[in-house]
């Protein structure tokens, strides 16, 4: 048990690392030196402005979606009990794809570019509460994770399809920024949106982190976690709405950035076990340092350009987990 | 409170039980009343599908009976919280599986749950009630390996581990011995048999008549969902109902002896034609 204090605190210092190492990169070449400079009372006014208005929110976001989906995915693999299972197996990204994409084809996101974020927000919303909705009216009295899963594949495909449909009308500009808001991208970070997901992320979090015990009685399946004691069908609501609002947050945030959900708990399984008491937290941690890595990568590479950071952590990510996989296969 | 918790000896009672899968067309359980009562070791006994497993699951609130009720002391089992219920009873179910592995120490642990807190850390008592039940179910040198890398029967030993760790005054075990050999079938029995006689309540379901003449207090034979005969086992293991129950010829001997079984009936079944 000792052990997991011990890996939490070191995913808390790669954390610390890769925040710094966040702010400390960017397109404008202004290195840490710069920057420390800037935060002194005579510093360079231009500097302090990228650390304060540019590096810093988008560094907070970064680390907030990775922790956010890190965490939302372990949820949901638990709650389904499959080990395939990620932050957006059950129709919320598809949901957030058609109120952001609904936004910028009507063209209402170019005269108000806020309506971005909350149009994903309300389609992500929208979408979760069709899922349970039609998972609880097809399994009266209990929710069928079996029932839930499938309902939300469909109704994810269904998105996809209004997606399609809207997009084939679009003209090129808005289906150029429709499709890169669906590669995911952290470029539209701000102190705002970053707030935003914090508040949710708090409590939504803390709701999931209190159910640790309750998912590892749940991973033997739900008779079993019933005689153990669990409140099986409070804890799967629970898992399924505070999972699902992270979800929603961190894709109105920062669009659909994929892989991170997948790969970073099974990373950390592979690594340390399946006791949800050191999964949960290590999986949000690994997810934010994940993503700051993956971030600023898609900012430098092509720099003064930048990739769509979904792309960087798909590319980077597969790679990485083949190779762990690879390795515990061996051992 | 634990020290209470501890001598607390309830009696769990089904009285008049009925349950109907949904769509069945017949009930699974019809009118059965039971009690498990400190101190004794009750076998349920009968042929597949005669509703063992559903009575089992009606006696722990996994299903709700359509007509009956179940009752731990005076209270009604529905008013428990899950919690409380799980404090109260411990159950080992017929089979169970998992997508992640996890170590034996880490699934016995799973059995503190229903004592702590969400946020409450595992302290010195439920470690030490963990590595007892380890050593009880000799498992105890298994408990840092994966459980997946273990034997059925290893396995089977640990989930009756995690029961234990409950510490609940009653337990109820669904074919605990299917897939253990001789020794761990024995070894198994002895261990329910002690637990009787530490006053714990104990139900077994099982398909092993001859140990459930040996070891059981009392019997309660089911055949399609209706409690045909209990008691002793001597009075219930007759010939006559048993061929009726199972449709098989079969014939009862006295177990040889030594020792303390001598006597009790033991179950023959013959070949087919052999009547």
């Amino acid at each position: 048990m000792t052990a997991t204090p011990r890996r939490l605190v070191l995913l808390a210092v790669v954390v610390l690392v890769a925040s710094a190492f966040s702010v400390s990169f960017g397109a404008s070449g202004l290195g840490p030196g710069d920057l420390w400079r800037a935060l002194s009372a005579d510093g360079d006014p231009t500097a302090r402005s990228i650390l304060l208005q540019l590096r810093l929110p988008r560094a907070a976001l970064a680390a907030l979606v990775g922790g956010a989906l890190g965490l939302s995915g372990c949820t949901f693999q638990a709650l389904l009990r499959n080990p395939l299972a990620e932050p957006y197996v059950l129709g919320v990204s598809g949901g957030a794809a058609v109120g952001a994409v609904a936004v910028v084809v009507s063209g209402i996101g170019v005269i108000l570019p806020w309506t971005l974020p909350v149009g994903a927000f309300l389609g992500a919303v929208a979408a979760m509460a069709l899922v349970l909705g039609v998972a609880r009216r097809a399994s009266p009295g209990r929710m069928d994770t079996r029932v839930l899963i499938l309902s939300g594949v469909i109704i994810g495909a269904f998105f996809n399809a209004m997606i399609l449909l809207m997009l084939s009308i679009a003209d090129v500009e808005s289906f150029r920024s429709a499709i890169f808001w669906m590669m995911g991208n952290l470029s539209g970070a701000d102190w705002g949106s970053t707030a935003l997901l914090a508040v949710l992320l708090v409590p939504a979090g803390a709701a999931v982190l209190s159910l640790a015990r309750a998912f590892n009685l749940l991973s033997r399946g739900e008779e079993v976690a019933h005689y153990l004691g669990a409140s099986v069908q409070r804890v799967k609501l629970t898992a399924y709405l505070a999972a699902s609002l992270m979800v929603a947050a961190a894709v109105a945030a920062a669009g659909v950035i994929g892989f991170v959900g997948l790969i970073v708990p099974h990373a950390v399984r592979l690594a340390w076990g399946n006791d949800h008491r050191m999964l949960l937290p290590a999986s949000f941690l690994a997810g934010t340092a994940f993503l700051l890595v993956a971030d600023t990568v898609a900012r430098l590479v092509v720099a003064p350009a930048e990739l769509p950071t979904g792309v960087v952590t798909a590319v980077a990510g597969v790679p990485f987990f083949v190779a762990l996989l690879m390795r515990g296969g061996r051992r | 409170m634990r020290g209470d918790a501890r001598d607390w000896r309830p009696v769990l009672r089904g009285r008049g039980l009925t349950f109907a899968h949904p769509r069945a067309e017949e009930a699974a359980v019809r009118d059965v009343s039971l009690s498990v009562t400190p101190g004794q070791l009750l076998a349920v006994v009968g042929p597949n599908g005669a509703g063992k497993t559903t009575l089992l699951r009606l006696l722990t609130g996994s299903l709700s009976p359509q007509q009956g009720e179940v009752r731990l002391d005076d209270r009604p089992l529905d008013e428990l919280d899950d919690r409380e219920r799980a404090r109260a009873l411990a159950v080992v179910p017929q089979s169970e599986s998992s997508p992640f592995p996890v170590t034996v120490r880490e699934m016995v642990g799973m059995g503190r749950y229903a004592h702590l807190g969400p946020w409450e850390r595992t302290g010195a008592h439920d470690r030490a009630v963990v590595e007892r039940a380890l050593e009880r179910c000799a498992v105890a040198e298994l408990a840092d390996r994966q459980l997946g890398e273990l034997s059925g029967g290893e396995r089977q030993r640990a989930r009756i581990a995690r029961a234990l760790a409950q510490e609940a005054p009653i337990l109820l075990l669904d074919e605990p011995t299917s897939g253990l050999d001789l020794r761990y079938r024995m070894e198994l029995f002895h261990l329910l048999r002690e637990l009787r006689g530490e006053g714990l309540a104990v139900l077994v379901i099982t398909h092993d008549l001859n140990l459930a003449a040996r070891f059981a207090d009392r019997l309660l034979l089911l055949d399609r969902g209706r409690a045909t005969a209990r008691g002793a086992p001597e009075s219930v293991l007759s010939r006559e109902a048993l061929e009726a129950v199972y449709e098989w010829p079969l014939r009862l001997v006295a177990h040889p002896g030594p020792g303390t079984d001598t006597g009790a009936p033991q179950t023959i079944p013959l070949r087919r034609d052999d009547r």
